[in-house]
């Protein structure tokens, strides 16, 4: 009798539990719209964005982030520890890992990726592991990273990109003599451990991945992810054909819906409008050097103007212009999706006497002239300085908005020959090394080519490099963001979202605040 | 008909024109400020990536040392890499440039389909009712920026009659001519206007010729009087018109390229552009040059056809 109920009871668990769940449906294509082509799939030699955001779908790295882009998860490796002195990272990996033509993902390619991707001749993202001395294979399952000194940010190195499995052997019989060489033709029809395969790709206008048959991670119910067949990437660089599209129903989802149009399809009940928290900043970089370049005094080089400024900007107005509420406003230079952020509200809350009193302290209260670079035909950035514009008049600050393109204005700014810009950032690794080393710290450039030199934190920003120590280490963070922020070597504005609009019969999409596009658990509900 | 001699100087003459176009845009486009290196990198870039990247290129080097090696492998049939892309221009070229063409030639030959037939009518109808219709009709289509046309025409016969696809090229050849309609039809109708105009004005001008009313008189049938006399003088200035319009015409490609997500020659000139991608700039510039010297060769064989005056 008792056996019997137990017998019973489990069954009742059984279904109940997965009637509960939701029902996964599997199979279908999805297409997805996107800006902009990819350029290059390779890990290593590729440097732009609209390469990144996809390659988790192809390639695995053994680490991953978590969906909230807060922690790491296990990925290509199952467990990781640091040697108590830090100098020593041992990874186990996971079993029975196959790339998508079948081949094992052996410890002989982990060791032969990792060298690739630390090697500082090969692309431009080598420096995230440049602590890496050497990579042994302990034995088939486990690899040993010996390294050069302590490193807290080489765990989250291990969750980018760059550092992704790559196949050894397939890679090395691609044609070419050199690595870019075999890079660019291995990526034409690249092979990775990933959750679909590549199939077809007609530049400028569509790809295709397909399920790949050989992934390791498994769903909800119990059999190898994908749940789809097949993601059809269109490329369709109009903001408004794509929407257009999407709401045809010729899309099953769409990338970098503007801001203004965001309401209009959360009110469409076909339409699932999503805001997946970023680590997109948006702000205005100031040369705060002593001297203009042609020689006069920088009204920008007095910490009080800065402050001043940054008090005269009404940001939650600019937050309803610009992004029609859909951003927030700034809290540190970092967003607040980067791991030891400092969340003590928004900064220099909107206050035209503070600033007006600020600026009466200096030599410049009578106000003065400063130009800033915008992007020529960015509406968004017009929009910024046009209303930065009119809240620092009533300063007697008169701002010059001057249009130009993009590698126009890189060039001025990279030589030191500019007052102010419009810029963003987005990080690529989840930790706030990358992005405090060129906003902040003055020997990579010059703190995002403002000239702020703080000694003291580029100190701390050294010692962080190397502290083992979470707890010190947000302390060092805490005490780097407040200095930074105090003495306000740019203005800070907003942070955003990514916006993307899906058909309601989407379900499982993702994206971390990195901005990776995870298809993996996306189904589509017939 | 234009002489063998005449044929052959023309032709020659595009040599030493795009050579020069090379040496100008060569230079041009170098002289611009920014980089490629900084161009990739973007935020990200630091002096040392920039300078390695720029050294990978063969950027560091004087250019003049640059145009020599362009034109060594120039020679060699090699236009470079694209410096975003990372493949062949040569190849880059071949797939993007005949959409281009096709967009553009699907429509001019729209634009000829609508202007000819209706320029006849309001040159014969002349200040009569069809002939104002067709006019302020067409003074409409002028006046509206390609973009917003294309965008309108996107949203009625696209999104919401499901007439057309929204956007996009098409696979087979039937598949895209359907694909391409849309933008071909934006792209024609401030052409046809503009052409439609000039051939009107041209016509009401022959009509009152001399050798016109000498034709009838002599007892010609109206429309031998239409074919061999009218028509052959009223589209001289009219293929003149149409033949420059060729550059105008690729150029709104551009615009229409963007808006219908086609992927054409016009948004890889633009995007390279900005990109500093030299290589593609330097190979598209050439590629384009010739096509457009030698729109421009056919125009004047056609107007020295249609002009015995021309062309000895």
């Amino acid at each position: 009798m008792k056996k019997l109920a137990t017998v019973a009871l489990a069954a009742a668990l059984l279904t109940g539990g997965s009637a509960a769940a939701p029902a996964i449906e599997r199979g279908g294509d999805l297409t997805f719209g996107r800006y902009a082509d990819s350029l290059l799939l390779d890990p290593v030699w590729n440097d732009a964005n609209v390469d990144i955001w996809i390659f988790t779908n192809l390639y695995d790295t053994l680490i991953r982030s978590s969906p909230d882009g807060k922690d790491l998860e296990p990925g290509l490796a199952t467990e990781w520890t640091v040697s108590d002195d830090g100098t020593e990272v041992t990874l186990t990996l996971r079993e029975g890992v196959k790339f998508a033509d079948g081949s094992d993902m052996t410890a002989e390619d982990v060791k032969w990726s990792l060298d690739r991707a630390r090697n500082p001749e090969y692309g431009i993202w080598n420096g995230l592991i440049a602590s890496i001395d050497s990579v042994e294979i302990a034995d088939p399952g486990t690899i040993v990273l010996k390294l050069k000194h302590p490193d807290p940010t080489i765990i989250p190195a291990l969750a980018v990109f760059n550092t992704a499995i790559m196949p050894k052997a397939l890679y090395e019989a691609a044609p070419g003599a050199t690595d870019q060489e075999k890079a660019e033709a291995f990526a034409q029809h690249p092979i990775g451990t990933g959750p679909f395969m590549f199939e077809s790709w007609e530049r400028g206008t569509r790809m295709r991945l397909v399920r790949n048959p050989h992934h390791w991670e498994m769903g909800e119910d119990g059999k190898p992810l994908p749940y789809l067949d097949s993601v059809t990437f269109e490329i369709i660089p109009d903001d408004a054909t794509r929407i257009l599209k999407l709401k045809s129903g010729e899309l099953g989802g769409a990338e970098f819906i503007p801001f203004a149009r965001v309401a209009e399809l959360d009110a469409d009940p076909n339409i699932d409008m999503q805001l997946f928290p970023g680590t997109r900043v948006t702000y205005l970089t100031m040369n705060v050097r002593p001297q203009l370049p042609d020689g006069s005094p920088n009204p920008l080089s007095d910490v009080k103007v800065r402050q001043a400024l940054n008090y005269a900007i009404d940001k939650n107005a600019i937050v309803q212009i610009v992004t029609y509420g859909v951003g927030k406003p700034s809290q540190s230079y970092m967003s607040s999706t980067t791991p030891l952020a400092r969340l003590e509200g928004p900064l220099y809350p909107y206050d035209v006497e503070k600033a007006k009193a600020l600026l009466g302290e200096t030599e410049w209260a009578d106000g003065f002239e400063v130009s800033i670079y915008a992007l020529a035909g960015s509406a968004d950035e017009i929009a910024i300085d046009s209303a930065v514009q009119q809240m620092w008049s009533q300063l007697g600050v008169k701002l010059n908005i001057e249009q130009v393109d993009n590698a126009t204005r890189t060039e001025h700014y990279r030589s030191g020959d500019f007052q102010m810009r419009n810029s963003s950032w987005t990080n690529d690794i989840n930790d706030p090394s990358q992005i405090t080393s060129y906003m902040a710290y003055y020997p990579l450039i010059q703190s995002v080519h403002s000239g702020w030199n703080n000694d003291e934190v580029n100190k701390l920003f050294d010692q962080s490099q190397q502290e083992l120590d979470p707890e010190a280490r947000a302390a060092q963070y805490e005490q780097i963001q407040e200095i930074q922020t105090s003495e306000a070597p740019i203005i800070y504005l907003y942070e955003t979202p990514y916006p993307v609009a899906l058909q309601e019969s989407v379900e499982g999409f993702h994206q971390i605040p990195l901005g990776n596009n995870i298809f993996a658990k996306t189904w589509i509900e017939k | 008909m234009p002489s063998p001699s005449y044929i052959l100087t023309r032709l020659l003459q595009i040599i030493p024109t795009f050579l020069f176009i090379m040496v100008v845009v060569f230079v041009l486009v170098r002289l611009l400020p920014g980089d490629p290196a900084s161009a990739i990198l973007g935020e990200r870039a630091t002096d040392e990536a920039v300078e390695r990247i720029n050294r990978q290129l063969g950027l560091d080097q004087p250019i003049p040392v640059q145009f020599v090696i362009f034109l060594e492998r120039f020679f060699e049939g090699d236009l470079g890499n694209s410096i975003h892309l990372k493949i062949p221009v040569v190849r880059l070229i071949g797939e993007r440039l005949p959409v281009t063409l096709m967009l553009t030639a699907y429509a001019a030959l729209l634009a000829l389909l609508l202007a000819l037939p209706l320029a006849f009518i309001a040159a014969l109808r002349r200040d009569r009712g069809a002939d104002v219709v067709i006019r302020g009709a067409f003074q409409v289509g002028l006046s509206m920026p390609v973009f917003y046309i294309g965008l309108v025409l996107l949203t009625i016969f696209a999104a919401r009659l499901r007439w057309f696809p929204v956007g996009g090229f098409g696979e087979t050849l039937g598949d895209q001519l359907y694909h391409l309609f849309l933008p071909a039809l934006t792209l024609a109708l401030s052409l046809s206007a503009v052409l439609m105009r000039n051939l009107r004005a041209s016509i009401i001008e022959v009509l009152g010729a001399e050798y016109v009313d000498f034709a009838r008189a002599k007892g010609l049938r109206p429309r031998i009087v239409m074919a061999r006399h009218v028509l052959r003088n009223a589209l001289i200035s009219t293929v003149t018109l149409f033949g420059l319009s060729i550059g105008t015409l690729i150029g709104g490609a551009v615009i229409t390229e963007t808006v219908f997500a086609i992927p054409g020659a016009g948004r890889l000139m633009i995007d390279s552009i900005y990109g500093r991608d030299y290589p593609v700039v330097q190979g598209l510039t050439l590629v384009l040059a010739i096509l457009v010297s030698l729109a421009f060769l056919i125009t004047d064989l056609v107007q020295a056809a249609l002009d015995p005056r021309i062309g000895r």
